[in-house]
């Protein structure tokens, strides 16, 4: 157990290493979703009227945006590793396939960590949001979990391609549908029954059941099933990522 | 069957891609601390075999052993003792050689981890260039950081899948002396290869071919299975004969020609170890065929 705690350690931490060395990687990793953001300021203020209220909107699209960085950071690095050979070489060296990913997840959560951050207090300020530190840091919390099961979702993809270029068509099949079956552009109840059920794939929809109510002013203690349901979807990314990264060709 | 001497036995071993057999039946014996060549062209099935050692590839029929335990029941316990440098470098390009030997060495329980990473970095003769990341270091400098990483361990049997491929005349050389001196020290080696002129340093040699082993011997014992080829000059042209076994049988040759006045010169070119295998992969070609397309 502890020998395991150690390599995943070994893992992650030689992961962050890499990522400090990719000054241009980092950059853009934590300016994007900034110039995103600012993006759609634009687009709102340029709706402005008085009896349009923006804020209702803006969460889900940040967790959306959280949601599409995070997802796309991790969903090549598998395959990376796969065609390098260095993840035969790992696991060849001992290094679990569990190990793996959850060393991978643990660095990239230090920098989702930062991106949800910079992502939320810029929201707040640019959109002069006006919540009690309580309300934002239940938003901040759902939107970090986002953020990390959205990269367990990525790692998982990432162990079905063989090649860097065979991600590419997983990378809509996965965004797109969110956009629709999370209620982030139309409200699920209008949607058919059938659809309805499609969207509890996607982690998107348990993200916005718990932003909603918090947009409206609603405590996060009282929805602690969906909130739940979170850390409980992640949990069954991985274990599926870890069935399905490979020890065999 | 299991022998305490022998470091790999591989009995009927049998593996399948979808329609394509890449083994088909293989059994070998790889004796401890021997240099092992395995020596085919690509797709023979040599990095198929090695992948089966090492555990990411699995057999689908036979019995296969190293140091006497099943790599499927033992993956753990054999990791420790398997060093494995794969066909390319498979190196993290960001990360400078020591630190990329530190985190392949953190997967194994070593308790002086940054003395094993100084000592392999040193056997390579890479120390003066540990902290550089490996992407500023040439083709064949990766290659060596790259064995150091398979070395990093201390394993008692090192599997190395084309190491020399790519690879300078000068650095192939130290490569074989890197080879030589830890099989001196102990260490089995097991290497495949398409480069006959190194399969000469091996002290046993398998050749396989679609998946099968056609030969499988010491180098000295390969090269008695060559043909030799004598010229006879006379009036500046050449007149050739082949011989199975020329020592014996060449002085009837000289015999029966008559070594008058007229003979300028006589050459006699025995096969290379190259040869006998081309000959071996391909038997329908004539050994002077081959030397022949060679010429044109």
């Amino acid at each position: 157990m502890l020998a395991s705690i150690k390599r995943t350690g070994a893992i992650a931490q030689r992961v962050l290493q890499q990522l400090r060395h990719d000054h241009r990687f980092l950059a853009l990793s934590l300016l994007m979703p900034m110039a995103i953001v600012y993006v759609l300021f634009i687009f709102f203020d340029s709706l402005s009227n008085p009896l349009f209220n923006a804020t209702p909107y803006v969460l889900p699209f940040a967790a959306f945006e959280i949601h599409f960085i995070t997802f796309i950071l991790t969903a090549i690095v598998l395959v990376r590793e796969r065609v390098s050979e260095t993840l035969s070489r790992m696991l060849v060296n001992g290094y679990r396939q569990s190990e793996i990913i959850l060393g991978y997840l643990i660095a990239y959560t230090v920098l989702a960590t930062l991106q949800s951050l910079i992502v939320l207090v810029e929201i707040t300020w640019l959109f002069e949001l006006d919540y009690a530190f309580g309300a934002l840091a239940s938003m901040y919390l759902v939107i970090w979990l986002l953020a990390v099961i959205s990269m367990a979702l990525g790692i998982l993809i990432s162990n079905f391609a063989q090649t860097e270029g065979q991600v590419i068509p997983f990378i809509p099949l996965v965004l797109l549908p969110s956009i629709f079956l999370s209620g982030v552009v139309l409200p699920i109840d209008a949607l058919p029954t059938w659809v309805q059920r499609l969207s509890l794939l996607t982690p998107l929809y348990y993200a916005n059941e718990l932003l909603g109510p918090l947009v409206r002013g609603d405590a996060l203690g009282h929805h602690l099933a969906a909130l739940g349901a979170l850390p409980l979807y992640g949990l069954l990314v991985l274990i599926i990522a870890r069935f399905t990264l490979s020890q065999n060709e | 069957m299991m022998t305490k001497d022998m470091a790999i036995e591989v009995r009927d071993v049998q593996k399948r891609y979808g329609h394509i057999q890449a083994l088909k039946g293989l059994t070998l014996d790889i004796a401890k601390g021997q240099i092992f060549g395995l020596i085919g062209a690509n797709g023979a099935g040599k990095s198929t075999f090695i992948k089966l050692l090492v555990g990411i590839s699995k057999a689908d029929q036979g019995d296969l052993r190293i140091f006497g335990l099943d790599p499927n029941k033992h993956l753990a316990e054999l990791r420790q003792q398997i060093g494995y440098m794969p066909q390319s470098p498979a190196l993290y390009e960001d990360l400078s050689a020591a630190d990329n030997l530190r985190f392949f060495g953190r997967a194994h329980r070593l308790s002086q981890l940054n003395s094993h990473v100084e000592e392999a970095l040193d056997f390579v003769e890479l120390s003066q260039r540990a902290d550089d990341p490996v992407g500023n270091l040439s083709g064949g400098m990766r290659q060596r950081v790259s064995l150091a990483c398979a070395l990093v361990h201390q394993p008692r049997l090192l599997l190395l899948d084309e190491p020399t491929a790519g690879v300078d005349l000068k650095l192939r050389s130290a490569f074989w002396r890197h080879f030589k001196q830890l099989a001196e020290q102990g260490t089995t080696i097991l290497v495949s290869t398409h480069q006959m002129d190194e399969a000469i340093h091996c002290n046993h040699l398998a050749i396989i071919s679609q998946g099968e082993i056609i030969a499988n011997d010491r180098p000295d014992n390969l090269l008695l299975r060559g043909r030799a080829t004598v010229r006879i000059w006379r009036k500046g042209k050449p007149q050739a004969f082949q011989f199975e076994h020329y020592p014996e049988e060449l002085a009837a040759l000289l015999h029966a020609q008559g070594l008058d006045k007229e003979v300028q010169r006589v050459e006699i070119e025995p096969s290379s170890l190259e040869e006998i295998v081309l000959n071996m992969l391909e038997p329908s070609q004539d050994i002077q065929e081959i030397k022949d397309a060679r010429l044109n």
